[in-house]
């Protein structure tokens, strides 16, 4: 065509001014288009996309009626009142259970007493129940029938006596359950102990750890999974939740209160109240070395964020594998990621049952510290 | 001019683009066959057939080497999910259909157990398959004049098989080397189903693959054990000893399926299989029964048997008796390419759908055709399978060759197949 | 013109072409030409400036677009061998030719629009090759190869992309309806298998203003929320009532009858098991006053309640008994001598109905306190275990036509209540109420089914606490 030549002869023309600025413009876009190309973060999403396009063409013969059907579907879902009342849509929540090694008896009536709580709880919440291998088939009929959605974990192995008193089983079983949970299912994680009974309330109050989280005005929902990326996280403003719990001992004269010290719903502290004579014995500020789980709850990305925390996996080679620890020890850290629920930490909502029964009066006054739950 | 056309492209480009924009942000594609299938409820008629009277068939008596002696070695075969070639022969033995004068036969069945050669790991080695099925061709027609009389058209072979009588379990290799060429005239039950496949010829029947009736039944749960799981899978996601790369196993299918929803708690999905798997399966809504190496798998069987709405992901697949089953009625059939939407596909599905699928799968002759109980039941897989060979008659007149006439080429295929076993 | 100024486009171009352009027929061969058409027009005319603005901004676009396109492609060939996580081009040479079917479905929480963007594309036409897409065409051929003529099913052999898709996951909208869905089937289920004509559930607890009260009413009352049948709560108060239990029982929403019972609930075990019968029966009384029907189920607030068990008791003709789970293991310290292992596997105390080969009732099962001998408590709240003496009410249901006054067809073996325990004796357990209790109908599988438990976790007498 001899363009080059051709197009400077005619440099002077304005419609040649016109075509030099087109092709600027041109290039510019193909550059740009060129450059949004590369960017990283829809590359998967953008040949994904791509990929089922394709598909779709491809099978395109099954297509036109069962889109239509799809439609009616949606609408005949959105003309049921019961449906759009239910579809507003909560976090979800993760009540764990740990069976430890309790005597079959009192860990199915147990068990059988917690369904029927979590019954109660409107969905969406999953049930995580840790037991040993051996334990499993009579508890699994057991939960089969309550009707919830729930996980059923089984763990290998073998604890002696002493390993089950100095807690080692219960860790355990936690770290299992935290497993399932990790890099898996985003909601807010609550170990609930054999023998907890609830206020319903509270579990509202649970859900709302999970959206205090988020980043004020980004909705929960908003979390976005990129396969290379993890997740994109908003900012926390807090990712625990920790609130007053009753323990009350079999046979005993006093119930203890341990819990958070609050002002408007900021954890300032932790107290300790012994009513072994009806008065209140003690109010501390001291840390305590380790945050009973009963007593706190968290949002389960705080086990996928290694880069907000900064500090995982740490120097130790197995704390990797010990989620709990990490857990608690996060928790404990900073007072300030931790919410207090109800917001003055004021009501008890949470009691625990210690069915323990200690052989003498004498022993179990010394044994109540560091007795099996 | 000019412009006329060249706007039209643009535009089109334009679109295209925007389109491909929307795509990275949301795009739901919802495909669902068979939601609206009509409901004429076929379920029952077919399905209750009675092969007796129908059909006569003539067992071929064959050297033990052939079938008992395999299984006296290795008694594995009895219990893995190809084991329907040795319980339709015994089940054949004793069967009302059965003739001992071959003359009057309608079909002939040849007992060879070509799946029972097992790996250490309990899987099957279809390497010498060809060979054992080539050995007792010969020897039945050496024999008896009847295979020489059709060169097989009236005769049916069980070939349960990842992929039928192509031998091999890899796809490629399957394909590569096509149905047996001894075998191209015989009907073929088998369990691998796709459309358009070379290795599933025209006529066959693909029959469910063998799950333990006994085993399942005492794992039966009350029927009013409420659902309470969303979805549930239990198995491989990626077989990363046979595909380390990805996306040759089951097509990539079960990889998205883990990659998308590993996350969701609706969805029960993992590769450890539990003591409880045949329970939950009773107590789950859907059971996905998405593709391995061949599109069918046992979860088609035990997601019928157990109640639960099978979510079949399978292009093109074929489904055992789905002349008799009305698959698009009980199951929900995905795309492939549609598994990132599974979640908004399942919960899209109107209620009612979801109550008539369960309504059907409650259906006892339903379950019944899944299964191979020994001994046998009235309208069971076995007699699915002999439902099947009488619709296929009276034979059609090209079905006998003309004296001298021959259509078998002995000896076509790989050279290690022609080797006498 | 244009074709030359911009040689990569143009280059692109004419694949663009070829993906789209082909069977749209007529628009399509107007598409062909278009753009070297659109260039022969611009030289022409000296056109109006909108129209130059027009194509100017057109070209600009496809530019944009077509570089687009090109990053991706040099994307696919430097990343699709090793990115597992991509789906790279899948083999169907249709992800290649990617002009293609875009179907977006915008999707708000109720309503779905569809707009379809249908632009069809040549099969044959080939696809520029990438590594994926070569390997892709080498299966195929290799299918071809193989199949001998036969038709061959468009599911490709070979590798596939991984589809992942971009946006979040779950949507939290999708796993509400999905629990919606799970909700419908299982009341769908209960339909289809439950109890037909169910009857009423008439409740019966003894209970006290204590330590332990809340926690034990809570637990109880929310298992009485599960229950799927009519049921109305009878709650006897020793003391009389408190504000408490009120409260408490009004937030429950359940139906319920909050009596108050005069006496105050003494610390000795004996006194108080005495005390709660004669609680139980103040409530038969009421019963029979307000001729209340149903089924009678006695549930101490600190006992724990299957769900089966208000199934079971819907089978019953008048008086059932069942097998009730006691729960006296008394944990680590009592027993110090014992390995967890052996704990495990000590069969659980059971009371109920013993049954004979014919599914009739032979004989009980009772509690037997031996092991517990010296170890258990006289005084609840003691360091020690309390025990049940003799049969529990917990384990029987009766039916509440039984105590009305006239009822129809109530059998001759069944005394009337005016005639029981006035005379300050004491109802150890329902079977006082007959004369004759081998008619006494075991329930749960004959008794082999624990419905219940028994369990007696208290506070000293003497304890204070702290309001909840």
């Amino acid at each position: 065509m001899g363009l080059p030549t051709d197009h400077g002869g005619r440099g002077k023309k304005p419609g040649s001014q016109l075509w030099k600025k087109a092709l600027l413009h041109s290039c510019l876009c193909f550059v740009m288009g060129f450059f949004t190309g590369f960017a990283p973060s829809s590359v998967s999403d953008w040949t994904s996309a791509a990929v089922s396009t394709a598909g779709g063409a491809v099978a395109s013969s099954h297509l036109v009626r069962p889109l239509v059907g799809a439609m009616t579907n949606r609408s005949l879902l959105a003309q049921d009142p019961t449906t759009a009342a239910a579809a507003a849509p909560r976090p979800l929540l993760v009540v764990v259970t740990t069976t430890e090694s309790t005597p079959k008896g009192e860990r199915a009536a147990a068990l059988t007493r917690m369904a029927h709580t979590l019954r109660l709880v409107p969905p969406p919440l999953l049930w995580v129940v840790v037991e040993a291998a051996a334990d499993v088939p009579d508890t699994a009929r057991m939960l089969r029938a309550t009707g919830l959605m729930y996980r059923h974990l089984a763990y290998k192995d073998n604890f002696t006596a002493a390993d089950v008193a100095a807690g080692k089983e219960r860790h355990h079983q936690r770290n299992v359950a935290l497993g399932h949970v990790e890099h898996r299912l985003a909601g807010v994680v609550h170990f609930a102990g054999l023998g907890d009974v609830f206020d319903l309330h509270f579990f509202d109050q649970l859900r709302e750890i999970s959206s205090a989280a988020a980043h004020a005005g980004t909705p929960w929902l908003l979390y976005r999974y990129r396969p290379k990326h993890g997740y994109l996280r908003a900012t926390f403003v807090s990712a625990f939740g920790a609130w007053p719990v009753a323990t009350m001992s079999r046979d005993e004269r006093k119930v203890v209160v341990r819990g958070p010290v609050c002002s408007s719903s900021a954890v300032t502290g932790w107290f300790l109240q012994d009513f072994s004579n009806g008065t209140a014995a003690e109010a501390s500020t001291a840390r305590p070395r380790e945050v009973d789980v009963n007593g706190f709850a968290f949002n389960s990305s705080v086990l996928w964020d290694p880069e907000r925390w900064g500090r995982y996996p740490t120097s130790e080679p197995d704390k990797s594998q010990d989620s709990m620890k990490f857990v608690q020890q996060v928790a404990l850290e900073d007072f300030s990621k931790v919410k207090g629920i109800p917001s003055d930490c004021s009501e008890v909502m949470v009691w625990h049952v210690d069915t323990t029964v200690p052989f003498t009066s004498s022993s179990s006054q010394q044994s109540l510290g560091n007795k099996r739950r | 001019m000019g412009m006329g056309r060249a706007l039209p492209l643009a535009l089109l480009l334009f679109s295209a683009a925007l389109a491909t924009a929307q795509d990275t942000e949301r795009i739901e594609v919802i495909r669902m066959h068979g939601l609206y299938a009509v409901t004429t409820g076929s379920a029952g008629d077919v399905l209750e057939d009675d092969p007796v009277g129908r059909l006569k068939v003539y067992v071929y008596e064959l050297p033990t080497k052939y079938n008992k002696k395999m299984v006296a070695k290795d008694s594995r075969c009895l219990s893995h999910m190809f084991a329907a070639e040795i319980f339709m022969h015994r089940f054949l033995l004793s069967s009302a259909i059965r003739t001992l004068n071959p003359e009057e036969a309608d079909w002939f069945y040849t007992p060879v157990y070509t799946t029972c050669d097992l790996t250490p790991w309990g899987h099957p080695l279809p390497f010498k398959s060809p060979r054992i099925m080539r050995s007792a061709i010969q020897f039945i027609s050496k024999r008896w004049p009847y295979w020489n009389r059709t060169e097989g058209a009236d005769h049916f072979f069980v070939v349960p098989h990842d992929f039928g009588a192509c031998f091999h379990y890899q796809e490629e290799k399957a394909i590569e080397r096509g149905v047996l060429p001894l075998l191209r005239r015989a009907t073929l039950v088998q369990t691998f189903g796709q459309k358009d496949h070379v290795c599933l010829k025209e006529g066959s029947i693909t029959i469910p693959p063998y799950a333990p009736p006994q085993k399942m039944k005492t794992h039966l749960v009350p029927p009013e054990t409420p659902r309470s799981i969303f979805v549930y899978f239990r198995g491989l996601f990626y077989d990363t000893a046979n595909d380390p790369e990805g996306g040759y196993y089951a097509r990539g299918a079960r990889a998205s399926v883990w990659e998308n929803f590993k996350n969701n708690p609706l969805f029960d999905i993992s590769t450890d299989h539990p003591p409880t798997y045949y329970e939950d399966m009773q107590r789950a809504v859907f059971c996905l029964c998405p593709l391995g190496w061949a599109p069918w798998s046992p979860r088609l069987v035990e997601a019928v048997v157990f109640g639960c709405i099978p979510v079949i992901i399978a292009d093109d697949i074929v489904l055992p008796f789905a002349d008799a089953i009305p698959w698009e009625e009980i199951g929900v059939f995905v795309a492939e390419d549609d598994v990132p939407k599974l979640d908004t596909i399942l919960t899209s599905i109107p209620m009612e759908v979801i109550l008539r699928k369960q309504r059907l799968l409650a259906n006892p002759s339903m379950k019944q055709a899944m299964l191979f109980p020994q001994p046998a039941q009235p309208g069971d897989a076995f007699h699915q399978i002999l439902n099947g060979l009488a619709r296929k008659l009276p034979h059609g007149k090209d079905v006998f060759l003309k004296p001298g006439q021959k259509v078998l080429n002995w000896t076509e295929g790989p050279r290690g197949d022609l080797k006498p076993w | 013109m244009m074709k030359s100024l911009l040689p990569q486009s143009g280059l692109r171009r004419s694949s663009v072409r070829g993906e789209t352009g082909r069977p749209l027929g007529a628009a399509g061969a107007g598409a062909d030409g278009a753009a070297a058409d659109g260039g022969g027009a611009g030289a022409k005319a000296p056109a109006s400036s909108t129209f130059w603005f027009l194509l100017h901004a057109l070209c600009c676009l496809i530019s944009l677009f077509l570089g687009f396109r090109f990053s991706r492609l040099l994307f696919f060939m430097l990343f699709s061998t090793t990115a597992l996580y991509h789906s790279a081009t899948t083999s169907s040479s249709a992800a290649v030719l990617r002009a293609t079917t875009t179907t977006t479905t915008t999707t708000t929480t109720t309503t779905t629009t569809t707009n379809t963007f249908t632009l069809s594309f040549a099969a044959a036409n080939p696809p520029p090759a990438s590594l994926a897409n070569r390997t892709a065409l080498e299966t195929a051929a290799m299918v071809k190869a193989g199949t001998s003529g036969n038709p061959q099913s468009h599911v490709v052999v070979g590798r596939h992309g991984i589809r992942i898709r971009p946006w979040p996951h779950p949507d939290p909208v999708e796993v509400m309806r999905a629990h919606r869905i799970m909700e419908r089937v299982q009341e769908e289920q209960r339909r289809w298998y439950g109890v037909k004509e169910a009857r009423q559930v008439l409740v019966v607890t003894p209970t006290y203003s204590r330590a332990f009260q809340a926690l034990h009413l809570t637990g109880l009352l929310h298992t009485l929320r599960n229950v799927a049948y009519p049921l109305t709560w009878i709650v006897v108060e020793a003391g009389g009532t408190t504000n408490a239990t009120a409260a408490m029982l009004s937030r429950s929403g359940l139906t319920y009858v909050h009596i108050p019972f005069p006496d105050r609930m003494p610390s000795d075990w004996a006194d108080r098991h005495a005390t709660e019968n004669r609680m139980r029966l103040h409530a038969l009384r009421v019963i029979r006053e307000r001729k209340m029907d149903g089924v009678v189920v006695f549930a101490d607030d600190s006992n724990v309640h299957t769900m089966e068990l208000f199934d079971e008791v819907q089978k019953v003709q008048w008086m059932g008994a069942v097998s009730v789970g006691i729960l006296a293991h008394t944990g680590a310290a009592e027993q110090p001598r014992l390995s967890e292992e052996d704990k495990q596997n000590m069969p659980l105390p059971v009371q109920g109905p013993a049954c004979n080969s014919s599914g009739h009732l032979a004989g009980w099962h009772t509690f037997n306190s031996l092991p517990f001998s010296g170890k258990a408590a006289t005084v609840v709240g003691e360091a020690a275990p309390v025990l049940p003496k003799g049969l529990e009410w917990a384990g029987f249901v009766l039916n509440s036509r039984m105590l009305w006054k006239d009822a129809e067809g109530k059998p001759d073996w069944v005394k009337d209540l005016d005639a029981v325990g006035e005379n300050g004796e004491e109802i150890e357990n329902p079977l006082t109420l007959l004369n004759d209790p081998s008619s006494v109908e075991p329930l749960g599988n004959c008794g082999k089914k624990v419905l219940l438990w028994w369990l007696r976790v208290e506070a000293r007498a003497d304890s204070k606490f702290p309001k909840g």
